[in-house]
């Protein structure tokens, strides 16, 4: 079946600045696919020339059958987006955005009324429906930019950081609701740069760096990919010298360490079980007390790391 | 193909957003008020009888004529602050990614923004009316019907302005320019005949001329000092045609890609 989403070599630049770089994607029909990477790294350029809001400066991207950048208008009766900053009016309501967000979309009357409703009860917001979005709380109108989705339901469903601002329980209510959607027949791309959001939601993950394609696949396949199956995080009482940490590489089946703090490290190893005695006698030798050892699987924060060599955070910072 | 129902959800949308800013329709109605009742009624009175004569036999109905069409040209206008707020918002992105063409977006906003300003300024219309009087119900069709695209005109011409500045700052400055300008190179507020040559000539190429001596044709305002009435239909068609061209151009050539301060 062909892909309902791919781009081919798909670049912008602004300026000098390159922002996605000849990027190579291919999205199946049905599925939730999981865009990652940290603030900067190219994913919102690359949602918003899907969604034909920006043209790409080179390459181009198919939305179904519709190339972005000769039918742009076709493409858009396909696709829709939630996106990661709330487009709102101060002046407006939820009522009239969604409703009118309803109507554009092509939604008869009936239709409309009823789904607009839905979306605003589902998201407790129905008692706000008339009040003007100026005295909302961020999570509140991230919440109306997402029932625009909701209502829309599009065949292809962007949804750029769905739960960012959004309390613990909202997000779980908006990760079923974004599920509900794939399983009405919507295909998802969800941009986050929280990693154990992807990971819950998604079929498959891409992870997106400085413009850049670095892997995609199922998040069970990228985490089995990097060596070292098991993951130790010891917590020591002082700063680790680099010294210690090239020491600790060299015990066997360590595959990689990190420095998570100045404190803090995070060994990519095998049979973990076997070398943890081994690691606790090397930080007792070195004089460095440990305060606590966590032992765990791999992540897609490891995956992350692993490829691009940085924590998000640090990537977040640069 | 443009689909026309798009065209009327967008022109809609603005309509709805304008009535949302009660403080501004609010204070323009007092300003509307305000110059007829004291600045009119005061210049009307120093004015000598041939001048009066010469306006169509009271420079009163002369001028509420003329501050009619400036309160439309300035609430027409408004739709450029509009873009301004939503681009301040990021709503131009969301308008830009919904499923109806660009040519159905800037269309809508031309009629939308000279829409709302016609719908506003009606009641205003009809009490300058009232003190004016009616001799003449199909004239007044026509001077409708050609302020309703004088409007549409307008809104083009605040869209293409927007679009092409892309910056709020100097917005603001040069639509003060522009209005200070285009409202006192035109008859809206005295005829042509008054003017020194230099003036006049660009006075009777004004979009706002043709604006207000079409409503003082249309509300049956005898005077020579008045474009005729073919002429100024014709000068709004242009300047719509213009604008609305301009307009839907420039915005699916500037809109996107950011740039907006």
């Amino acid at each position: 079946m062909a892909p309902i989403i791919r781009t081919v070599n798909l670049t912008k630049k602004f300026g000098s600045l390159v922002a996605v770089d000849h990027l190579n994607l291919e999205i199946e029909e049905g599925e939730i696919f999981g865009f990652l990477g940290p603030n900067g790294a190219g994913k919102t350029t690359t949602l918003l020339m899907l969604i034909t809001v920006i043209k790409p400066t080179e390459g181009t991207a198919y939305v179904g059958p519709y190339d972005v950048t000769r039918e742009p208008d076709k493409a858009r009766t396909l696709i829709g987006m939630a996106f990661q900053e709330p487009k709102l009016l101060w002046v407006s309501t939820p009522w009239d955005v969604l409703d009118w967000h309803a109507k554009v979309c092509g939604l008869s009357s009936e239709e409309r009324r009823k789904r607009v409703r839905w979306a605003l009860e589902e998201l407790g917001l129905w008692n706000e429906r008339h009040k003007s979005i100026h005295g909302f709380s961020g999570g509140m109108r991230k919440r109306v930019e997402i029932a625009k989705i909701l209502i829309q339901r599009p065949k292809i469903a962007i949804v750029d950081e769905p739960t960012a601002q959004i309390d613990i329980v909202g997000k779980h209510r908006i990760w079923n609701m974004i599920r509900t959607l794939r399983d009405e027949g919507s295909t998802i791309i969800l941009a986050t740069n929280e990693l154990y959001e992807a990971d819950v939601l998604s079929d498959r993950v891409a992870i997106i760096h400085k413009g850049k394609l670095l892997v995609c696949d199922a998040p069970k396949k990228l985490k089995d990919s990097i060596l070292g199956g098991d993951v130790i995080e010891v917590v020591l009482e002082k700063e680790v010298p680099s010294k210690i940490v090239e020491e600790l590489k060299a015990i066997n089946r360590i595959v990689d360490v990190l420095a998570v703090k100045p404190n803090c490290l995070k060994i990519y190893l095998n049979q973990a079980e076997e070398v943890l005695p081994r690691i606790t006698e090397f930080f007792m030798k070195v004089h460095m007390p440990v305060k606590s050892i966590q032992m765990s699987e791999p992540s897609l924060d490891d995956v992350f790391v692993h490829y691009t060599g940085l924590t998000i955070e640090e990537a977040q910072k640069r | 193909m443009i689909s026309l129902r798009n065209v009327w959800i967008v022109a809609e949308r603005d309509m709805r957003t304008f009535l949302r800013y009660k403080v501004l329709l609010i204070m323009r109605a007092i300003w509307f008020l305000a110059q007829i009742a004291l600045f009119g009624l005061v210049v009307n009175k120093m004015l000598r009888p041939d001048v009066q004569d010469a306006v169509g036999g009271n420079y009163f109905h002369f001028y509420v004529a003329g501050i009619v069409i400036t309160l439309l040209y300035s609430t027409a206008v408004f739709i450029g602050y509009d873009i301004f707020e939503e681009a301040d918002h990021g709503v131009i992105e969301y308008l830009l990614s919904v499923p109806i063409s660009r040519k159905e977006l800037v269309l809508g906003r031309s009629i939308g923004g000279g829409l709302r300003s016609f719908i506003y300024v009606s009641p205003m219309m009809l009490f300058a009316l009232y003190l004016i009087g009616i001799s003449n119900p199909l004239q007044l069709l026509v001077a409708f019907a050609s302020l309703f695209l004088f409007t549409f005109g307008v809104a083009g011409f605040s869209i293409t302005l927007a679009v092409s500045i892309k910056s709020s700052d100097k917005f603001d400055i040069l639509l003060g320019v522009v209005d200070a300008l285009i409202v006192r190179l035109s008859t809206t507020l005295y005829p042509i005949a008054y003017m020194p040559d230099y003036y006049a000539a660009l006075a009777k190429f004004n979009p706002l001329t043709f604006a207000a001596d079409i409503f003082r044709w249309g509300a049956g305002i005898e005077s020579a000092l008045i474009t005729s009435p073919w002429t100024a239909v014709l000068g709004i068609v242009l300047f719509f045609s213009m604008f609305t061209f301009l307009g839907i151009i420039l915005h699916e050539k500037r809109i996107e890609g950011g740039g907006w301060q």
